[in-house]
């Protein structure tokens, strides 16, 4: 890169950050007309759920969560159509480290165990589904480098179920409620808490699953199609 | 009936996602179709509702904005509803016989498909700037996704610097909507509305909205900002580009528009209006001389979409600092142009796909003596053209009529230009595939026959862009049906 490449590149970054650092001063500065966190704590008693965030993920904004969880399952999917299969076994990948071994065997039934908390720990303190998700798939992920068999990662009918558990416990349990008689996603009242915390279990699956499929699925196939036409 | 049908429009999309991923390509075929019928059905079902009663928020959770997400079903989303069920149709039809069946990565294409679906609806009817977020990134995922399904290198190239782009220009919006949240702090855009007019000035929110007009454009791929477009929409598999070209690029526009319409007046400014409608007048003029000067048939396809989002963004300079009147000529003509360019595009697309197929090779000089064989299939391709060009009945030429009319009523007549010019620009391109195809080769012609339903498809979008000129007048009455705000 030359040096004016640099130079002008330099000016133009220090100009967008003093144009949103005087945005975000000017911002600072002014009163808010709506206050959302009040109305989140005024109606916390009818969300079923103790902690705010959770209640603002999967009861005030559970649309948003249910379009993110369809955003992840997109990316696992179209991670898995790029994969190898191979791969899943190629000895290359894995370590022979003893000390390693020794470590995981400790460390399993702690990260588990620390996965689960972390989902029940969300009704009323931070923590749900996407931390115990993450916990929960780089335990899968320290396995996997550890040769424990994985039989399930093989892109298969398990591993489909695995990737869309959560999402599709999300959307039966949004369609129930429009068929109700209510609007899409509007839990009846007696239940919102086992409903909500139904559908963060099986988000805690499919995002370790996710996450783990994008984990496993990173060589791509190496048999090369020629663009539409054959021409290059 | 309304509850039913929201249900079914929310549902569907995600719930076929969900069951195509299973099986293997044809039964994922035979499954997408019947959604396909359903999802038609309910959209077709929506949008007499909203014609016979007018729009009404939907709050879903039975949260009501701004501490939950309303969807706003008006004329103008019902319609794009439509729109998009009617492409996805055709193009969902057409891949169910154009992609092969036995490459294994070809039965992705239905899920990816399902998820880009919902993602548009989701768009179309948003009306919370993070959900329209959130619709965009299922938009974007699903897009890439569906370009790497091409599967040779060169396509995981164009999905890695599309996706690239996209996340770029989401992270652009994101950073807007955090700014607008912080001075306003709510999410939902009818809100914000009613505050902005409030009087007061908001210095910061304008630069927050000119961040997100700023990722918008740069997904919609207005020019200079267009790299990622030609390579993503060329290389991918022709109906994946015909969902990218013609709905695609437009749900990133069509939040930029509503964002404008709903807050440009007091948070935008002179300078940035005329400026995005001089970066979309250049893309209407470079586009289209680029598209001319391409060798390979779907990058002219694509570098035309290129020139023709250009027209779209003439919204901006068009409704800003002028009379009601104006504002409502220059709404309809751009949401004409963006129902007749997302058929045209769609058809030509598809047809080019056919060609292409047909001819063995994706370069324009291939072409020479398939006028003879597939004359259904170029066909197509030429009625799309006459759309584009904006040759009247079709529904480009009501549009551009509508436009010239908005620029007039509004002093910038210099815009005139740009209408006239790209249209011929535009016959220029058309012009040079069709030439090429009546070109006498010599020596032994070797063409495949496609099957019937493959030439069907596109000659029927071709036809209703041609045609939608005729029934212009009810669609516009639907879109601007009165909408009782705060409802």
């Amino acid at each position: 890169m030359g040096r004016l490449t640099l130079v002008t590149a330099g000016m133009v970054f220090s100009g967008v950050f003093a144009g949103l650092a005087w945005a975000v001063w000017t911002i600072a500065e002014a009163p808010v007309p709506v206050s959302l966190p009040t109305l989140v704590s005024e109606n916390l008693q009818a969300a079923g759920v103790e902690h705010p965030v959770t209640a603002v993920l999967l009861n005030f904004r559970s649309y948003d969560t249910l379009l993110e969880i369809a955003v992840l399952v997109i990316a696992g999917i179209a991670g898995i159509s790029m994969s190898r299969t191979r791969s899943l076994e190629d000895p290359g990948l894995r370590t022979s480290d003893s000390l390693l071994y020794a470590l995981e065997r400790w460390f399993f039934p702690v990260m588990m165990l620390f996965a689960g908390y972390l989902l029940w720990a969300g009704s009323d303190r931070p923590g749900g589904a996407f931390q115990a998700g993450s916990v929960l798939a780089a335990t899968a992920v320290l396995m996997r480098l550890g040769g424990v068999p994985m039989d399930f990662l093989r892109p298969g009918v398990m591993l489909r179920l695995g990737l869309t558990v959560g999402f599709s416990v999300f959307l039966v349990v949004a369609l129930a409620s429009a068929l109700d008689g209510d609007v899409f996603l509007q839990y009846p009242e007696v239940i919102t808490k086992p409903l909500i915390v139904l559908i963060e279990t099986g988000l805690t699956l499919s995002i370790a699953m996710v996450l783990l499929a994008l984990f496993v699925a990173a060589p791509i196939d190496p048999a090369e199609e020629l663009e539409e036409g054959g021409a290059e | 009936m309304t509850p039913w049908l929201m249900a079914g429009l929310l549902f569907t999309p995600l719930a076929w996602a969900v069951l195509t991923l299973f099986p293997a390509f044809r039964l994922g075929r035979v499954l997408t179709r019947l959604g396909i019928l359903a999802q038609f059905l309910v959209a077709a079902g929506l949008w007499m509702t909203v014609a016979q009663d007018g729009g009404f928020y939907y709050p879903l959770g039975g949260w009501k904005a701004p501490l939950g997400i309303e969807l706003r079903v008006d004329g103008l989303a019902v319609t794009f509803v439509v729109l998009t069920a009617v492409v996805a149709c055709a193009c969902g039809w057409h891949a169910g016989d154009y992609l092969s069946p036995e490459t294994g990565r070809h039965r992705y294409f239905w899920p990816l498909f399902w998820f880009l679906w919902a993602g548009l609806n989701g768009v179309w009817l948003g009306a919370d700037l993070f959900n329209l977020y959130v619709g965009l990134e299922l938009i974007s995922l699903c897009s890439v996704g569906l370009v790497a399904l091409a599967g040779n290198v060169g396509a995981l190239r164009a999905a890695i610097r599309y996706l690239l782009a996209a996340l770029l220009g989401s992270l652009a919006y994101l950073l807007g909507v955090a700014l607008i949240y912080g001075q306003f702090g709510s999410l939902s855009l009818a809100g914000i509305q009613a505050l902005v007019a409030s009087a007061e000035s908001f210095p910061g929110a304008g630069v927050g909205l000119f961040i997100m007009i700023l990722g918008l454009a740069l997904k919609t791929a207005l020019f200079p900002l267009h790299g990622w477009l030609p390579p993503a929409h060329g290389i991918a598999k022709s109906p994946v580009s015909a969902l990218l070209s013609a709905l695609v690029v437009k749900a990133s526009f069509y939040i930029a528009a509503r964002l404008w319409l709903a807050l440009g007046e007091e948070l935008g400014s002179f300078v940035l209006a005329q400026a995005v409608g001089v970066a979309g007048a250049l893309a209407v003029i470079l586009g289209s001389w680029l598209a001319f000067c391409q060798s390979r048939l779907k990058q002219v396809v694509a570098y035309s979409s290129v020139a023709q989002i250009g027209y779209l963004f003439l919204l901006f300079p068009l409704t800003f600092g002028v009379p009601d009147s104006v504002v409502q000529l220059a709404q309809q003509g751009i949401a004409l142009q963006v129902i007749s360019h997302a058929l045209a595009k769609a058809a030509m697309f598809l047809a080019a796909g056919n060609l292409i197929l047909s001819v063995g090779s994706n370069r324009v000089e291939a072409l020479a003596g398939v006028s003879r064989f597939l004359p259904f299939s170029l066909f197509s391709f030429a009625l799309a053209g006459v759309s584009l060009m904006g040759l009247p009945p079709s529904g480009g030429f009501t549009a551009k009529w509508l436009l010239l009319q908005a620029s007039l009523a509004s002093g910038q007549w210099w815009w005139l230009a740009v209408l006239l010019l790209g249209g011929l620009l535009s016959a220029a391109y058309v012009f040079r595939i069709y030439r090429a195809s009546f070109v006498e080769s010599r020596g032994q012609d070797q063409f495949y026959h496609p099957p019937r339903v493959l030439e069907a498809i596109p000659m029927m979008l071709a036809l209703m862009s041609l045609c939608l000129g005729f029934v212009s007048e009810p669609v516009l009455a639907v879109m601007s049906l009165p909408f009782e705000e705060g409802g």
